[in-house]
């Protein structure tokens, strides 16, 4: 019961995890298979965060030298499990690089994958340079370079918003809510019309999913504020005039189709299941759930655990997750892996 | 994908041909009828603009669409056609040929505030309606309507004597909107007035009908009012892109101020 605790994954989930065990005493070892911690906002390179409104390299880098300067954690980068076996409490790992690990219990905070928009081909992307995903626009926005249109460079004069890409869509097995995406274009759209005051955006929406103080903070203050349109269609299709792109589709509240000029259309991209699960379930023996995140054993019980007595999961690797939940979720699997290990040695 | 509904079709989009043959084929009438979309082209961004610079359509661009106003609107029950939340969605989307359409019953509105207390988002729905009305009048999309006619006849009596003396509204206003003062209705209420109210109090009217009252020294609170209405009337103008000056010579030729204070 003395092993460390093996944490699968560095991004926020898993960055909150390893730092509750240091914080207790207990060595944990925390595995990455990129050459950065950090998870989506850093390796992705978003821009301002919701709803703290702080800089991802500063918040979320802040929770990185956190775990990187306690030695408590062992950090292991550009590194996977290919092996996990044994009983909770004795656990032993193989890592990529063929060295043996014991664990006492292991974390999965594998995070997600973001939805790949080529998958959409009749909204343009890779079709047409000026069709970008929110993640790009996180990058022009924390790289400095401002929005442009990737094509010419130009500062567009009129952005399209498209929400619900690679979610909520049954024609590509996709049924979830990303969750977060509402919220993150809305905070996009300001940070456009800050930046370009000249600028025009618009929201393309089925519903506004701004839930909880959000609401307020994002959808009601886009609106007030920054005079952002929101408009009920879920856009047909976007093509090309050859000059600007050309959005189709139908505006419900007026029953009228739309033929509609942009200069920039921007995909808010919903969050996939890890590309890796089935392997990390098939290498870890968990369950995934049916749209393939992996599932939590029961909702009230112990936090984060799953079907495998001694393996919890946390964060975005359950299902779409906002960061200030993934990393509650991240300190309540440290939790419940401690509960087990004194539960185990008072038994011992 | 054009959209097919029946009462979405307008007379003036169905085209047909009453002698059409194609290839030996004759498809005149019916045959050839075809139906032009409705298609939404472009956004027109300053429409929204233009009507929160009137007052009353400030906060224009917060609604979010949610219909309690039309609901709650005293005028919608009676004619379905009028409905501000719909007009709001065009002024905030800039469909102006769209708003045009209705452009005889969005003055209609009895100002009798229903919407702005149900609407969640504080949009003053009510005042959206004045300013709409106002702007298609500054845009020359209307004439003056009688509501507006009532409220400059009013408004032009305060500002030049500083009091308001109602018999003398009603006939200005009857007068501009080309109205008999010998209506039964209006016979029948004086009547009634005669025959019910004190005699001291019609002595009162009477008297304020011949004298007509001013309130003592007003000349240079009206020389003020008259600036800043002037004002206010300027920026308006400018924010819709109209010529100021000449437009208000204009307009003071159509209905001058003076008329009422003779
Ligand atoms: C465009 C966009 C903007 C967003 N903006 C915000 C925002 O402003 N605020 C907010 O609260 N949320 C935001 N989110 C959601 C946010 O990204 C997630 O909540 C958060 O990243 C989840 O953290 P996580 O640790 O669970 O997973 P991740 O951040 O995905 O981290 C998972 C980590 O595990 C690693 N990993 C994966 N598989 C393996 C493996 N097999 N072996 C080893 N390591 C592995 C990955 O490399 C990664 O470092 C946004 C999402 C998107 C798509
Ligand atoms: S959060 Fe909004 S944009 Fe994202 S999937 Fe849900 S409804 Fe769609
Ligand atoms: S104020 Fe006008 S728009 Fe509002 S409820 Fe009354 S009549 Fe309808
Ligand atoms: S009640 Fe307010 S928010 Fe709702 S449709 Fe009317 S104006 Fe818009």
């Amino acid at each position: 019961m003395n092993a460390p605790v093996l944490i699968v994954g560095g991004g926020p989930a898993g960055l909150a995890a390893a730092h509750a065990l240091s914080s207790v005493g207990r060595p944990n070892i925390l595995v990455e298979k990129m050459d950065r911690l950090g998870g989506a906002p850093i390796l992705s390179g978003y821009a301002k965060l919701v709803p703290s409104g702080e800089w991802a390299k500063d918040a979320i880098g802040g929770m990185v030298s956190r775990v990187m300067d306690n030695k408590t954690t062992d950090v292991r980068l550009n590194t996977t499990v290919k092996s996990f076996d044994g009983q909770p409490g004795n656990f032993s790992a193989v890592l990529n690089d063929g060295t043996t690990i014991a664990a006492s219990a292991a974390i999965l905070t594998t995070g997600f994958t973001h939805f790949d928009s080529i998958n959409k081909p009749e909204w343009g992307f890779g079709l047409f340079p000026d069709v970008v995903t929110t993640t790009q626009v996180e990058q022009m926005f924390s790289s400095g370079k401002g929005v442009h249109c990737p094509s010419d460079g130009r500062t567009p004069k009129r952005v399209a918003i498209l929400l619900c890409v690679g979610s909520r869509d049954r024609q590509i097995g996709r049924e979830w809510c990303s969750k977060i995406c509402c919220t993150v274009s809305a905070n996009i759209a300001m940070e456009i019309r800050e930046e370009l005051p000249d600028c025009h955006v618009y929201i393309y929406y089925m519903d506004i999913r701004t839930f909880g103080l959000l609401e307020q903070k994002y959808y009601w203050r886009s609106q007030e504020e920054f005079k952002v349109k929101y408009i009920k269609a879920r856009i047909a299709e976007v093509t090309s005039n050859g000059s600007q792109l050309i959005v189709k589709g139908e505006d419900t509240l007026v029953k009228r189709p739309i033929t509609i000029p942009f200069d920039m259309v921007v995909h808010a991209v919903g969050m996939d299941p890890n590309v890796d699960n089935l392997t990390i379930a098939s290498i870890f023996g968990v369950k995934l759930e049916p749209n393939g995140f992996i599932d939590r054993k029961n909702t009230y019980g112990i936090m984060g655990a799953t079907n495998r007595e001694g393996v919890f999961v946390a964060g975005s690797a359950t299902g779409p997750e906002t960061i200030d939940d993934s990393i509650a979720q991240g300190q309540a699997a440290a939790m419940s892996a401690l509960g087990m290990m004194n539960i185990g040695m008072a038994a011992e | 994908m054009p959209i097919h509904e029946k009462h979405l079709i307008r007379p003036e989009n169905i085209k047909s041909h009453d002698k059409l043959v194609m290839d030996g084929i004759d498809i005149s009438g019916h045959w050839s009828t075809f139906i032009e979309t409705r298609v939404v082209k472009d956004y027109n961004e300053s429409l929204q603009d233009e009507i929160a610079a009137l007052p009353g359509g400030e906060y224009v661009h917060r609604c979010w669409q949610c219909g309690s106003c039309t609901n709650a609107c005293t005028v919608n029950a009676i004619n379905p056609d009028f409905n501000p939340r719909y007009w709001i969605y065009l002024i905030r989307m800039g469909m102006e040929s769209e708003l045009l359409r209705d452009k005889d019953i969005i003055w209609q509105c009895v100002s009798c505030n229903k919407c702005t207390y149900v609407c969640p988002r504080e949009v003053a729905p009510e005042g959206v309606m004045k300013a709409t009305a106002h702007w298609l009048e500054l845009k020359g999309h209307t004439p003056q309507s009688p509501s507006t006619i009532f409220d400059d006849v009013f408004s032009t009596q305060v500002i030049e004597t500083g009091k308001i003396e109602d018999s003398l509204v009603v006939r200005n206003f009857f007068q501009r909107t080309g109205q008999s003062l010998t209506q039964d209705w209006l016979i029948e209420m004086v009547k009634r007035m005669v025959a019910h109210l004190p005699v001291k109090m019609l002595m009162a009217l009477g008297i304020a009908t011949v004298l007509r009252p001013r309130t003592k020294n007003w000349g240079g609170a009206r020389d003020a009012i008259k600036e800043y209405v002037a004002e206010q009337d300027a920026h308006h103008r400018k924010a819709l892109g109209l010529e100021s000056l000449v437009e208000m010579a204009k307009l003071e030729a159509a209905a001058p101020f003076k008329q009422a204070a003779e």
